[in-house]
């Protein structure tokens, strides 16, 4: 019985050893933002913002990023300028930085509050301090688009479009489309996008 | 004497191109043949890039890794997500590390090659994943791995008969 006992641990053991390590889910399309209320220090101005704070009359917008991922930095131009704009057609946009500044050294309330002056955004980049609001959307990477519609529900989750690296042959360009639809109180066509993006560094757990 | 040289120059020569294989240009369906291969045991794939510091700082623990269970049957494919100008330096990079293994540079849109490589991955690197040798994903990282947890997957999966 024994034996019988310890074989089974042993078995139940092997198969939780080789079940998958990592399936953090992303926030599943429909849902609400999660953390909405979860204070974000935006160093650019010292006070704190909430997502809910962020809301905006057409849909809200939140993008993980970061100041040093060569694909956040490929992308942030593009990033900043449909931030400024869809801003102004009534999304309310909040950029979120969640990555560990004792890792990613270019992520400090400092060089965030800089690149922020630098890249003239009209919206907060702020940070997840203890990267619960990164954890609570399932986010994994930079940058990383979650876009709610105007009922406050995930309508568009991914990438800002096809081209990284050369702008001008860009060909599907998913976060625009999806913003442009979601600001005329239509849905997206393209609801889920992936591309290449830099792990976001969380907090490693001694 | 001259077909001495001839077969040192050559042995020299084999031995650099063992020691700094060319990386290909790869789309999906040359990585999941690579994965698919038959002759291993188990296949660790490791997604990286040059730019990609976290995957940088792994690399000697994967090719550790990778050395202390080639000889059970481990397969390794690395697939750099650099840009295609960006070749040489990632060969440069492996060449530092003495890997010999298969390596590719993953080309065509990332989206389809993300997805069709694993549904759940987001794209994030450093990504790595550990297959049987019939291609069945066992484990899955989004995320830096590290030696340890990586060995016992590996010990783990090197023990696993294949179904």
């Amino acid at each position: 019985m024994k034996t019988a006992t310890i074989v089974s641990a042993f078995v139940l053991f092997s198969h939780a050893a080789l079940a998958l390590a990592d399936d953090a889910k992303p926030l599943a399309l429909g849902s609400p933002a999660p953390q909405a209320t979860a204070k974000l220090k935006n160093p650019a101005d010292g006070k704190t913002i909430t997502i809910a704070d962020a809301k905006g009359p057409k849909g809200t917008l939140v993008v993980f990023t970061c100041n040093d991922c060569p694909f956040a930095k490929a992308w942030e131009q593009r990033i900043v300028e449909l931030s400024n704009t869809y801003a102004k057609k009534g999304i309310g946009v909040v950029l979120i930085n969640a990555n560990d500044p004792s890792i990613a050294k270019s992520d400090t309330p400092d060089l965030i509050k800089a690149r922020h002056q630098e890249r003239a955004m009209s919206v907060p980049y702020v940070i997840d301090e203890n990267q619960t609001v990164a954890k609570a959307f399932g986010a994994s990477k930079t940058p990383e688009a979650f876009l709610f519609d105007k009922a406050g529900k995930l309508t568009y989750h991914g990438t800002i479009d096809d081209n990284h690296k050369e702008p001008d042959k860009v060909s599907k360009r998913y976060l625009k489309d999806a913003l442009e639809a979601v600001s005329n109180g239509k849905a997206p066509a393209a609801t889920e996008t992936k591309s290449m993006g830099c792990g976001i560094k969380f907090k490693k757990v001694s | 004497m001259r077909g001495l040289s001839f077969a040192l120059v050559a042995l020299l020569f084999g031995g650099i191109a063992e020691a700094a294989p060319k990386i290909v240009p790869a789309r999906l369906e040359t990585v999941l043949g690579a994965i698919r291969k038959p002759g291993a045991r188990a296949v660790l794939v490791n997604v990286w890039a040059t730019w990609c510091e976290p995957c940088r700082e792994e690399m000697p623990d994967i090719v550790r890794a990778y050395r202390a269970h080639k000889a059970r049957g481990l397969r390794l494919v690395l697939v750099s997500s650099d840009d295609e100008e960006k070749q040489a330096e990632a060969e440069k990079f492996l060449a530092s590390q003495g890997v010999d293994v298969d390596s590719f540079l993953k080309v065509g849109d990332d989206n389809d090659f993300i997805n069709g490589l694993e549904p759940r991955w987001s794209g994030a690197l450093p990504a790595s994943f550990l297959y049987d040798g019939r291609g069945h994903l066992l484990a899955f990282w989004q995320r830096p791995i590290t030696h340890r947890e990586l060995t016992a997957k590996l010990t783990e999966a090197l023990k696993r008969r294949n179904k």
